[in-house]
This record gives C-alpha cells, structure tokens and sequence, in this order.
C-alpha cells in the first residue's frame, strides 16, 4: 500500500472513468487502474455475520451497496459523544481498540445507529482480562431445567455459569462490525485518520477526509422460519437460497463394534457413553480457538479412549464403552438432540434404554488448587435407581486418582447440571451421569466463546528455540495434567463398564500423544503427526494455523475430520490391506464394512525415503449427521430442538478512501448537468441558424457559373 | 400506421378491435385507443362513424382509468403491507428483496 496512492476523489465521477480505463487496461497489463489509486482494499478482515432462529435474528447486517463513513479512532467511551452527537460529518466509522469494545460502547451505538455506519474492532494478539460475548446462561432454553424440571434451577437461578458473558454475539446490529488485526493495515487506517481526520484546535476538520466502507450484506432476515420458506419458494423468477442450518457430522467409536445396519434396541445390550462436545464460537464469524471451552474436552477423551485400547482388548469388560464426540453444541446442543432424537426413534445402533450411564467430559484445563468437580442433576437423583448408579460412578471415579495429586470432589451445594450435552439426553429419560470440570460454580474460563480462547489461555507456551517438530514432541505443562486427567477418565470408564478390578492400575495415558494433540490443535494442525494418520485426500485441510471450531454449514469441519481420524488410529488396529481391498472390504473373508469403518491413511515418512508409508486402519469409528431434528421434521419454530441457521451472502470486503465533501458532489454534478443543457441549447441554435451560419462560402461558388 | 390514409370504415373496425381487445385483462389496448383515436374522435370534423369512435373512445378511457386505480390501490397496499403478512406476502411475490423483511 502507498500513501500517495490516495488521491483525492469523487467518488461519482470516478466510477465511469474506472470503467474507460478498465478497457484500456485490458490490452494494457501494466497500467496503472485509477480503482487502485483510489481504493485501498482491506485484506485480513473478519466481518460478523447473520444468523438465526426461531424468533430472532442476531448478528449485523449492512446496505447491499456496502456502508460508508467516515473514520473515527475512539479513544474513551466519553469520546463517544463525537461520533453519536457531536461530529459534524456523520455517519462515522468508529474503529475500537478491543479494551472498548464492550457491551456499553456496542448497546449505546447500536441506539444511534443512523450515525454509526459500522464498527471495526482491532484485536490485539495480547488477550484482556476477561472477555466473554456469549450469554451468561447458555443455552438456557434447550437444556433439561424448565418449568416442570427443577424450576428453582432453571435460567441459571442458582448458579450463573458465564457471569463474564456480556451477550454481544446475540444483539442485533443494523450496521456492519469487522475484526482487523494488529498489523501494517490497521496502521495505515490510523495514519490516515490521523492525517485527514483529526479535529484542529477545536474546528470541524476539513474534507477530504477518510473513510472506509464495509460490505457485508446478508440475505436472510426475520427468524429461520421465514429463511427456509423463502428457501423453498418454487415460483419465483430467480429462486435463490437465503439460509442454511448450522449443522456437520458427530464421531462416535465403540471398543466392541457394532453392525452398523441393525439400529434400534439391542437386548441385553448396556452401554456406557463417555461424551465430549467438538465446537465453540466466536463474535466474528468462524475465527474460534476453543481451546479451553472445547478442545480440552475432546482431548482428554481421545487419550482416554487410547488409553483403554490395549486393555479392552487383553481383559474385555462386561459392558460396552461407546466415545461420543457431539459436534454443535454451542448453538443450543445441535449433536446431542439430534442423537438423542435418532435413539428415540430407532435409527441409531442402540436405543436410550441401553444406556447404563453417562459420563461427560467438559471443561478440564484451567484446574486451579488441583481439585477437579462432578457434576450431577439432582433432580433426576431423587430417584433411587439413578441416585445409586450415580454414587457408583463417583466412586469409581473418585477412586481412580490415586497416586495422582488431585482429587475429584463434588460440588458442595445443590445445583444444576452445567451446560452439557447429557442434560439433551436427560430430557429424553432419566440417566445416570456425570460432567467432569474443573470449575465448582462459575467457569474458570475468562474467554469463554470467544476469540481469546486460545493457547494461550491454557498456558500452552513452548520454549522459544524450538523448531516446530520440536515443538510437536515438547511434552508441556498443561499436556502434563490433561494426561492425568485422562488416565483418570480412562479407569473410571473401564470400572464403571465392569472390567477386571486388577488391570485397573494398568492404564495410563500417553503424555506424548496429548501434548501432539494440543499442539495440533491449538497450534498449528498442519504437522507431522496430524500429517500421518489423515487419509491423502483430506491433507489439504491441515494448515499452519489452528483449526476453527466454528460448526459451519458446509458439512465439512477441519476438527470432525481430524478427531475422526484420531479416534480411529488411537482405538483401531492397522492392517495389512492394500489400498483397494480398504476401499472393498467386503471381498476378504474376515473384514465386513458393516461392522468397521475402513480408512486409507497416509502413515509416516521413513528416515531414507519420501514415499509415504500408507497403510490401512480398521476401526469401530463412525460419522452420524448431527443436523437438529427440527430440520428433519420441517419444524422450524421449534422450541425443543436446535432451530439455528446462518445467513447466505454474496461478497465480504472492506476498503478505505479518501471522501469528498456532500458539497463538492453536488456541485460537480450541477456543472456536469448545466454542461449537458447548454451543449444542447448551444446545438439547437446552431441547428436552426445552419444556414445563415454555413452558407456564406458556398454562394459565390454556385454564382460563378 | 397512419390513420389519415385509412377508410373510416377501417377506422371505426380498428378501434372497435381495440376497444374488446382491452375486455382480455389489457388496459394499455384501451390507452392506445385513447392516445390514437383522440383527434379522429374529438378533433376531426364529424363524419359518419365519428359518433361510435367517440363512445369506444370513451368507453376505453374510462375502463383504463378504472384499471389505474384498481392496480395503485392493489400496489400500495402490498408495497406496504407485504413485510407483515409474512407467509402469505411470501407467497404471493415474484421476487422476494434480499436482506430486508
């Protein structure tokens, strides 16, 4: 970008010599676009995108032809007044510094929206202090508390999960917000500021000044029924889709398989589930790190599930353990409803009644004074069955943390379950479980959903001279204590499901293969490892960066594909089949795709070669959709499952401009017009004088003869 | 076409074609009438089937202005309306505006 590309400019006359100049640019390659001169185009921009529900829509929303205003670096919240009131050019692009960017600043701008034509937020590779946009109880109205289950636990009336929360991912803003980072681009918008924009000893500052415009215009409005009739709308000139449900697929494994085509209940069949949710969210649209919201959960699981491989294959215990990995749970338990919904309905493998327990993994990283919490729902322990399977479980759990350094204790007081994916199956039935936190009340997460739940809020931090393969092996702290926290995990569930008493002590969680898992995942997911056990195909979704943990509508989620993956080379058992036969298993005798899932992975490099050492794995891991079944049943105003939907859009930019005065426009446009009237006057005259004007030279030619 | 070097037989058989052509949900059949035939009508000096241009004419004239004021009325109110009757507006719109209700 250079500073004297800004000239100063109209932007109405600009557009037509932008389009002549486009023409001769094309037979031209190096000239100069007078676009380029003009515009200076934002590149690494976030924007916050629509979407909706039942009854609302939230997010923000911009003018199809984008929103312009004129930039205003706000320096304190009293520094408000210029934009709302005293400014004499709204409407104002106010560029927010993230310590500013609380609910205050965005509720008092969001009630003089006319001028305000957007909000850019710079945020700082440094976290706050604390920052949460979600709400304080999430996901109040989908949980198992209602009116008629434990009403006095109900919206958080005993303990308040998410007291940081301020709730700004769910307000509605008529007017655009985008994220910029701290880099060259944000400064340069606030030279430019500084340079145009700036009031001198007190007077209004003159134009031309700088301005920025945001395009982020969705298509959907209203509330998700109103999208998905507008969806469905056949006669129409252009039929065009203006939404899309949120939704992608949940992992499950088993450590015995189960035949894949024979749903419903199995007899004599009882189960332990181990669960752990896969996703989390942000403000911005897609930019979520979840790293202590969600990715502790999961990991802890995956090396659970690891951990109990070799003794489940030795010692088989009496009941099944099933890992289930439910994806979409932040937008009101999407994962879980739609499991429960295909358990009640027969279309999963097993049905509720085979469920013996539960056990949950939630939050289990940020475990200060080394105590970690089990949480119950007492309303369904006043039952005596249930109370006593649950004692049962906390007891084998309790028991497991021996020689461990920390201690699994129960919350003092009676309180609710925190949010969780096992409250989505206790609507369906009384179940016995159990989430394991490592917070009593509130969550010890100070970002929870949000951007800044990042490595580093679990005090992921690496010694600075390593190379990144280097780092992939590091074993760190927090790798440290998560591993005690699966080894835990993993002989409760072995217990719980019967196994042998003796082996118990056996099984222990591979701190190598945790800290590979954190770093893949909150680091860089484009390594070695993560490199090794994804098939060929799927490589090219690893990058340098982390993965998002945004659900998405696209059915294509980077942590899906890569804890299914995991699960499969953790728990699964490699085999000697070429490539085709993992692709046909059917034809060899003892393999059947009914009871396994097949995958072709690529393997590791060897020291002296660059092929890859692909091979093939052979697990009991699945994908079941996790779509809310209130899209299944055409129910979109549901108030019982999931109704969550995310806008369509056709482009997202963000540029900045040097704008001219309103005055200046007009006048340029009145001289252009009275050009226009006196060229037609002056050639009207001429037409009706023509003769007196061009014939004098011609009479004497015609007199001559 | 010109309509000085027509019959006036012609003339009167044009306009009556236009005038019931405009009963098949055509209003603007009944403009043209108007528009065209008006000097033939009201301007000429009288000829024998002046008398009935002049009534198909008028006739015309007031069929389209009663499909004037039917079809504001009709627009106005679904302009404004159509954003709150949701599903019906929905469905009775050809195209439906993009990010607004």
């Amino acid at each position: 970008t250079c500073v004297q590309c800004l000239g100063d400019g109209n932007t109405s006359l600009q557009k037509l010599a932008t389009s002549i100049v486009f023409f001769f640019c094309l037979s031209d390659v190096s000239c100069n676009s007078v676009e380029q001169k003009i515009y200076v185009e934002l590149n690494n921009t976030v924007p916050c995108v629509r979407l909706l529900n039942a009854t609302h829509q939230i997010g923000c929303q911009s003018s199809i032809s984008g929103d312009t205003g004129v930039i205003h670096v706000l320096e304190s919240e009293e520094d408000l007044e210029w934009p709302l009131s005293k400014g004499p050019n709204p409407p104002y692009m106010v560029l927010l510094e993230s310590s500013l960017f609380t609910r205050s600043i965005m509720m008092k701008m969001k009630n003089e929206s006319n001028r305000v034509a957007g909000v850019a937020v710079v945020v700082p590779n440094t976290s706050p202090p604390e920052f949460s946009p979600h709400t304080t109880c999430p996901n109040e109205n989908t949980g198992v508390y209602s009116d008629n289950y434990g009403p006095n636990l109900a919206h958080c009336n005993t303990t308040v999960w998410n007291p940081r929360g301020n709730g700004l991912s769910y307000e509605e803003f008529d007017f655009p917000v985008f994220s910029l980072k701290e880099d060259n681009e944000t400064e340069f918008i606030k030279q430019c500021y500084l340079d145009h924009n700036r009031a001198v000893n007190g007077s209004a500052p003159q134009y031309p000044l700088c301005a920025m415009q945001l395009f982020s215009h969705m298509h959907a409005v209203t509330n998700t029924p109103t999208c998905m009739r507008r969806n469905d709308i056949n006669f129409s000139i252009n039929p065009e889709m203006v939404c899309d449900p949120l939704g992608d697929y949940n992992v499950w494994g088993s450590i015995r398989p189960y035949n894949d085509t024979v749903f419903g209940h199995k007899e004599n069949e009882s189960v332990v589930i181990a669960a752990a949710r896969l996703d989390s969210r942000a403000f911005f649209w897609e930019v979520s790190t979840g790293a202590e919201g969600s990715v502790s959960g999961f990991v802890t699981l995956l090396a659970a599930a690891q951990a109990l491989r070799e003794v489940t294959h030795e010692a088989p215990p009496t009941r099944n353990i099933l890992f289930a990995f439910f994806q979409g749970e932040t937008f009101d338990y999407i994962g879980s409803s739609r499991m429960v919904y295909d358990m009640e309905n027969g279309k999963f493998v097993i049905d509720l009644d085979n469920i013996h327990s539960v056990l949950e993994i939630g939050q289990v990283a940020l475990h200060s004074g080394n105590n970690l919490f089990l949480h119950s729902d007492p309303v369904s322990r006043r039952n005596n069955t249930v109370n006593d399977v649950v004692k049962n479980l906390v007891n084998n759990l309790q028991s497991s943390t021996a020689g461990l350094g920390f201690l699994l204790v129960e919350p003092n007081v009676s309180q609710p379950l925190p949010p969780s994916s096992l409250q989505r199956f206790l609507r369906a039935q009384p179940i016995p479980g159990i989430v394991l936190a490592d917070h009593e009340s509130a969550f010890n997460n100070r970002y929870y959903e949000s951007f800044y739940d990042n490595a580093a809020n679990l005090n992921l931090t690496y010694p600075s001279d390593l190379s990144p393969e280097e780092q992939l092996e590091f074993v760190t702290h927090t790798a440290e204590s998560l591993t005690d926290v699966a080894t835990v995990v993993a002989r409760a569930l072995y217990k719980q499901a019967g196994g042998d008493e003796s082996r118990v002590n056996t099984i222990k969680a591979d701190p190598k293969i945790v800290t590979q898992m954190l770093y893949g995942f909150l680091v860089s997911s484009n390594n070695s490892w993560f490199q090794a056990v994804m098939a060929p195909e799927l490589k090219n979704i690893l990058k340098p960066s982390p993965p998002e943990y945004y659900v998405g509508v696209a059915m294509s989620s980077t942590p899906t594909r890569l804890v299914q993956y995991l699960l499969a080379n953790l728990t699964g058992a490699a085999t000697n089949l070429t490539q085709s036969q993992c692709q046909k298993p059917d034809e060899l005798p003892n393999e059947s795709r009914q009871m396994y899932s097949y995958l072709w992975v690529q393997g590791i490099v060897p020291p002296n070669s660059t092929e890859r050492d692909s091979f093939c794995v052979r697990a009991s891991v699945r994908l079941t959709k996790a779509v809310s079944p209130a899209f299944e049943l055409g129910e979109y105003a549901s108030k019982d499952y999931s109704t969550w939907t995310e806008s369509r859009w056709k482009f997202i930019k963000a540029r900045i401009f040097l704008v001219a005065s309103r005055d200046l426009e007009m006048l340029t446009l009145g001289v252009g017009v009275a050009v226009l009237f006196t060229s037609l006057l002056v050639t009207y005259f001429i037409s009706t004088k023509a003769d007196v004007l061009f014939s004098s030279t011609r009479e004497p030619a015609s007199a001559a003869y | 076409m010109n309509l000085e070097r027509l019959p006036n037989e012609e003339k009167l058989t044009l306009c009556r074609k236009y005038y019931f052509g405009g009963f098949a949900f055509l209003p603007f059949l009944w403009l043209v009438n108007v528009v065209w035939f008006f000097k033939e009508a009201f301007v000429k000096p009288t000829y024998t089937e002046q008398l009935q241009i002049k009534t198909y004419v008028k006739c015309s004239g007031l069929g389209f202005l009663l499909w004037v004021a039917v079809l504001t009325t009709w627009i106005t109110i679904f302009q404004h309306f159509r954003a709150e009757w949701g599903e019906v507006g929905d469905y009775l719109s050809f195209t439906i505006p993009l990010g607004i209700p």
